[in-house]
């Protein structure tokens, strides 16, 4: 046992060992770290009287309180769900029309449109709802399945070429890989396609290919094309005469679009957003379109 | 190094180098069609260079007798360098990290170079790599001299450093091809695993048998620490590993348990690998040389007996609070919760032991950089731990939870309380270690502290912006109550941030290599006969005499 | 108390049990319970297994780390029900060796991401997520598509994960080359045995866009497209807030 020394400094002992020149002062625990680490447990164990705190083999201890995070948000969820009932249940109940013309409820539909559109949608369709390659601009106005409210809300409920019974279903066929046409006719129909946005062509192609292109394209794309390239509705064909372009309006991408075919998959929403919600989105699209320049 | 160990001891060495390069072959045949294979042919990398290396220096002398009155150094130097060489390629990866979350696309084509192969390198090459290696040299060096008696062999602490950082390679290049377990921060694959228990095994025993060597009646604070660091540790990284491989010539395995008794178990050991790797090992750090190079006695015994039965008691219960209202029953939530507050009465009593430690000896906190280092390590360690009870209260968790404000968490403990300590213990261990009267520069030690601390609160200011702006754009609502902001907004949020913590982590990385360089050029200038501090001689075996007659 | 202590801190060995002793309770009285409280795990008798190409797929989403980013558990907190979708139940993640709930959303919750977006979205996403994303910060994987994925030893994955518990049967399991190959390419005869043994409403698609080859991206976005639709537990139970 060592000798205990006082420490001149603070007047403390020390408990008389010393580790290569390290020594340890004796000096009682303060007041205030006792209170603390009391204060701590007194309220750890009131704690666990009030919560589902203990374990005792098959079950735990449910608390004073009876609290239970899943009945907490259940509520939480209900809530909100009521508070926000005073707009959506117009929203439900109300046409897309009378919505459109009541500009505070358009608020909340702009409000709430933001994220549902940014967490759902803007993935494929943009943060700013204008597309990308083989996603559709929403807010250019041009729209293959239509762009009344009900049309855009149909889409949006069953999808295109998705899983749902009700989906909307698209194929444009893939006349070279499946050998539909050949190469020649291809290069032609490309050609007459790439002219009907580029009025008076690059140049590039003679009259003679536009003319056989155009044969083509009244023997085998105007079914779904229309005869002036203007597209349809029904089936989603593209119109190809103005200058949107889902897969890109260039001959490359216009040869790509033919030779390989395109089938667009947008997915169903029924199972995952709410009818409320699907309508909200659907005001928030035409919306975005509507102020869009 | 080989001519530090007897004939005996070559002899051994050789037969476990031999036997690693065997169990090369087994793994790189059997593996020969799995990425097992490329960690068979490392293995036998490594068992050959032992070989190489022992057989090179087998016929030098063997070392002298007169070595039993001095500490056996040499591998606590060689783990001081090894540390900083991991503490540079773990930085440097962990900067290239932050900055692709900037700039995503500041990469190589190799799938190796994406940020979720390359993070979990930064942590386990700064935590294992970085922390343990300096954890393993300074607890051989505070175990022999608060024992006053050298290491018992010459063998095994050899065996414990080269062993651990095979392991860390091992673990390292296997995130690199792709192996990993996903577990977080126990990432390395069956093999790996089983391999660190046995060096975990070796490393308890050698430390239980200095201690047993020991001329002290009782045994120090630092080594309580470094005991349950050791032991702990085990306990953890043996059951959280538990798994089944596919065969023994694949390098994937199944963890022994799914869902959420596996996400508690994974969550018992991630907080506790903090406890007692990044905490109970630095504290035992801390404990030594802060009075060491204050000069100054431990404040109060009595506080270092709660601290560490607290610490040690309170902090296994807490994980729970990396399960914040998950599927995570609510009853176990409700423990970490209040094990989380109870473990801040420790903490702090631990933090203030070490600062009070300091009444007397502030001037020397003004004047000297390296105390300066130890003394700014106790406060962010009391920050962090504070920040941590903080962060484990239900509400709090809930918006800082997935949030980059964990990460500020992280980085205030990493880099202000362990890097620190670290780079305080380096500075005062390396000038004594490699007998100079002082650092080749003081200068560079004072540039290293300032780059360090202006790093730290670059980093840490900048991740709570971001992590609190995150955690809020996530649940605000709009005056219809409904969501106000998509993820990707958030994201775009993030931006400025990530570019701030990118910056603040270079300065951090620029002081590591400051102090690198510093360490180096000491290594190279000329030995003096005198330390800047004369330990304690070893005291003799009192059994067996050090010179016998005849000998 | 002190004193006591005086006298213990002379004993490594006393030092070493005492240790031990204090350090496990914590651990035992946490965990042990998990797997006798009949509620930890909520029933789900409707949910299956991973196919051998999902599990495939969830190897790779381990293998590149998409957990650092990436969280699996959806909080029973409003704004992610409101968000992600019904919290996540333990359940759910019961066959998940080990579990990828995460820790940090870097990017955004996953848990329910199956079904979400197409396959096409998916594999042009992880080609380079800012082709279709321009905002996003997650690392590009063209590899995928160009890496013919490992489906040799994936009976011996089933076996291990059989043995672990998961329900997989002796015919799953000597069946798993053949499913994992016929569940991305749908004309193939392999592709009916997936149905058969996974259940009608199994994905079987060329989920890379093309069925003459079994790539990583197939096996990643077969993963990807079930999340959260292994069991409807989460969407049945009447406080997950599931929508109706
Ligand atoms: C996986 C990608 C993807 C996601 C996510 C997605 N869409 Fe689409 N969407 C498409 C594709 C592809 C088309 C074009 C389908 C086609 O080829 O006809 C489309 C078409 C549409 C159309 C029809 C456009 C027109 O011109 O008629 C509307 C409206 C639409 N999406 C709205 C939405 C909304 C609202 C959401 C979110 C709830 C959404 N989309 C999410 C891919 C997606
Ligand atoms: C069976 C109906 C059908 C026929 C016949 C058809 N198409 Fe299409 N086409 C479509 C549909 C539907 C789309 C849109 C695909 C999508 O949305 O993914 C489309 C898209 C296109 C596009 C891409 C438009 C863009 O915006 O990028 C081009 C170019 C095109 N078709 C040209 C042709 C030509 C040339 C032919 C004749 C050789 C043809 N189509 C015949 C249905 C058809
Ligand atoms: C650096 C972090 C990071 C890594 C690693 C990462 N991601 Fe992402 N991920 C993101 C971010 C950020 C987003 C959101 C922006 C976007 O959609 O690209 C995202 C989005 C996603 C989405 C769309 C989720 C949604 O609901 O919109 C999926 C699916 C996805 N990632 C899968 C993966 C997979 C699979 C991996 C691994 C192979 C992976 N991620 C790796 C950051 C990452
Ligand atoms: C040069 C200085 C450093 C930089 C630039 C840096 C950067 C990073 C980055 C970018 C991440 C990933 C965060 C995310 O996923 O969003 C990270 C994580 C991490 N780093 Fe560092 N780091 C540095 C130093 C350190 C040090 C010195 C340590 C430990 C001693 C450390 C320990 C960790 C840990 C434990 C994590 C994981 C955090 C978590 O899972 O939440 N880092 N670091
Ligand atoms: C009283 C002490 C402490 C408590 C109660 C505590 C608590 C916490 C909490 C609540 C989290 C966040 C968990 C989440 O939401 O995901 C966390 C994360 C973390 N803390 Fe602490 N902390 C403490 C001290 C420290 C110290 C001293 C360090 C030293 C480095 C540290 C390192 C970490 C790390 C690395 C993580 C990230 C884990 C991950 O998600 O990967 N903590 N801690
Ligand atoms: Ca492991
Ligand atoms: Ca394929
Ligand atoms: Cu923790």
């Amino acid at each position: 046992m060592g000798v205990i020394e006082r420490d001149p400094y603070t007047g403390h002992g020390t408990t008389g060992h010393e580790w290569n020149g390290v020594k340890e002062l004796n000096t009682a625990v303060p007041w205030l770290v006792w209170a603390f680490l009391i204060a701590s447990v007194v309220f750890s164990v009131t704690w666990w009287i009030l919560m589902p705190a203990w374990p005792l083999g098959t079950t735990y201890t449910k608390g004073l309180l009876g609290d239970d995070v899943r009945k907490d948000v259940a509520a939480h969820l209900q809530a909100a769900q009521e508070e926000r009932s005073v707009w959506t249940q117009r929203i439900d109940k109300e046409d897309f029309a009378a919505i459109q013309a009541d500009p505070a409820l358009m608020k909340d539909v702009r409000e709430t449109g933001h994220a549902l559109f940014g967490d759902n949608c803007a993935a494929c369709h943009g943060l700013k709802a204008t597309g990308g390659p083989g996603y559709p601009d929403l807010i250019d106005k041009k729209w293959l399945w239509g762009g009344t409210p009900d049309a855009v809300f149909e889409t949006i409920r069953a999808g295109v070429n998705s899983e749902h019974p009700d989906s909307r279903v698209s194929q444009m066929p893939a006349w070279g890989k499946d050998g539909m046409l050949d190469h020649t006719a291809i290069t032609d129909v490309v050609a007459y396609v790439h002219s009907l946005s580029h009025p008076g062509g690059d140049g590039k192609e003679s009259a003679d290919e536009l003319a056989a292109g155009q044969k083509v394209f009244a023997d085998n794309c105007a079914a779904c094309h229309g005869a002036d390239g203007k597209g349809s509705t029904d089936v989603g064909a593209p119109d190809l005469t103005d200058d949107f372009w889902l897969y890109g309006g260039d001959e490359a991408s216009i040869y790509d679009s033919v030779y390989d075919g395109r089938q667009g998959h947008m997915p169903t929403w029924e199972s995952r957003i709410s009818e409320t919600d699907r309508k909200i989105l659907t005001l928030y699209v035409l919306d975005l379109g509507r102020s869009s320049p | 190094m080989i001519s530090t160990m007897t004939i005996t001891e070559r002899q051994i060495a050789l037969l476990i180098s031999v036997l690693v390069a065997l169990c090369g072959i087994v793994l790189a045949a059997a593996g020969r069609h799995d990425p097992i294979g490329t960690h068979g042919l490392l293995i036998l990398l490594a068992g050959l260079a032992g070989t190489f290396f022992i057989l090179r220096g087998y016929y030098d002398p063997e070392p002298a007798p007169e070595r039993l009155t001095s500490y056996f150094d040499d591998p606590i130097k060689v783990g001081i360098v090894i540390s900083m060489i991991w503490a540079l390629v773990a930085m440097s990866v962990g900067d290239w990290v932050a900055w692709q979350l900037a700039y995503p696309d500041l990469r190589f084509d190799g799938a190796w170079s994406s940020f979720g192969r390359l993070r979990p390198i930064h942590t386990t090459g700064i935590i294992f790599g970085f922390g343990g290696n300096a954890l393993i040299a300074t607890s051989f060096h505070i175990m022999q001299r608060t024992s006053r008696a050298r290491m018992p062999d010459q063998l095994s602490p050899w065996f414990v450093l080269a062993g651990y950082n095979l392991f860390c390679v091992l673990a390292v290049t296997g995130y690199l091809i792709g192996i990993t377990q996903s577990k977080e921060y126990a990432e390395p694959e069956w093999y790996a695993d089983i391999w660190l228990v046995i060096v975990w095994v070796t490393y308890f025993v050698l430390y239980l048998r200095t201690l047993a060597r020991r001329k002290e009646p009782h045994i120090y604070v630092s080594n309580w620490y470094f005991l349950a660091f050791i032991l702990v540790v085990a306990m953890l990284h043996i059951v959280n590993n538990l798994a089944l491989p596919i065969s023994l010539g694949s390098s994937k395995s199944y963890s022994l348990f799914s869902g959420v008794q596996d996400a508690m178990v994974q969550w018992w050991y991630g907080h506790n690998a903090v406890a007692f790797f990044l905490t109970a090992g630095f504290l035992g750090m801390l404990y030594y040389y802060l009075p060491k190079r204050a000069a100054r006695p431990i404040y109060s015994y009595r506080m270092s007996i709660i601290g560490f039965w607290g610490i040690t008691f309170f902090y296994i219960w807490v994980g729970s609070h990396h399960l914040h209202y998950t599927a995570l029953p609510q009853w176990v939530q409700t423990l970490g919760v209040t094990f989380s507050m109870m473990l801040l009465i420790p903490s702090w009593i631990a933090a203030a032991n070490a600062l009070l430690t300091l009444n007397g000896a502030w001037h020397k906190v003004r004047d000297d950089a390296t105390l300066r280092f130890m003394t700014v390590a106790a406060v962010f360690y009391g920050l962090a731990t504070f920040e941590g009870s903080f962060l484990a209260i239900r509400p709090v968790n809930s918006l800082s939870h997935y949030t980059d404000w964990t990460v500020a968490h992280v980085h205030a403990g990493t880099l202000g309380w362990n890097s620190m300590i670290v780079f305080g213990a380096f500075y005062y261990l390396v000038p004594q270690l490699w007998k100079r009267p002082r650092m080749y520069s003081p200068a560079l030690v004072e540039v290293h502290f300032w780059l360090a601390i202006a790093g730290t609160f670059v980093y840490v200011f900048a991740m709570w912006n971001s992590g609190i702006t995150q955690g809020l754009m996530w649940r605000t609502y709009n005056d219809s109550g409904t969501l106000a902001y998509s993820f990707v907004d958030s994201l775009i949020a993030m931006h400025p941030y990530y570019i701030a913590r990118a910056f603040g982590g270079l300065l951090f990385l620029i002081g590591t290599a400051v102090g690198a360089y510093n360490i180096w050029m000491t290594m190279r200038t000329v030995p003096t006969v005198i330390g800047t501090q004369a330990d304690r001689p070893v005291m003799p075996e009192p059994s067996r005499p050090i010179l016998q007659a005849g000998e | 108390m002190f004193k006591t202590h005086y006298k213990l801190e002379r004993y490594s060995i006393g030092l070493a049990i005492g240790i031990i002793a204090v350090a496990s309770i914590g651990g035992i009285v946490e965990i042990a319970p998990l797997f006798t409280i009949h509620q930890t795990v909520e029933k789900a008798p409707d949910m299956r297994v991973y196919t051998p190409l999902e599990l495939a797929g969830r190897n790779i989403y381990i293998r590149e780390g998409c957990y650092a980013c990436h969280s699996q558990m959806i909080r029973t907190l409003r704004d992610e029900v409101e968000r992600y979708g019904p919290y996540s139940l333990a359940a759910e993640s019961q066959y998940d060796h080990p579990m990828l709930w995460g820790s940090k959303r870097t990017g955004p919750d996953l848990a329910r991401v199956g079904g979400k977006y197409s396959d096409q979205w998916q594999t042009e996403h992880l080609n380079n997520p800012r082709d279709v994303v321009p905002e996003s910060i997650m690392p590009a994987y063209p590899f995928l598509t160009r890496t013919e994925l490992r489906i040799d030893d994936l009976p011996k994955h089933l076996a291990t994960q059989k043995e672990l518990g998961v329900p997989y049967t002796d015919e799953m399991v000597a069946n798993a080359v053949g499913d994992a190959y016929g569940q991305a390419a749908p004309d193939s005869p392999q592709a009916e045995g997936v149905k058969a043994r996974y259940g009608d409403a199994t994905d079987i698609r060329a989920f890379d866009g093309n069925a003459a080859t079994v790539t990583e991206m197939d096996a990643l976005v077969a993963y990807l497209q079930i999340l959260g639709r292994l069991t409807d537990a989460a969407h049945k139970q009447e406080v997950t807030g599931g929508i109706k």
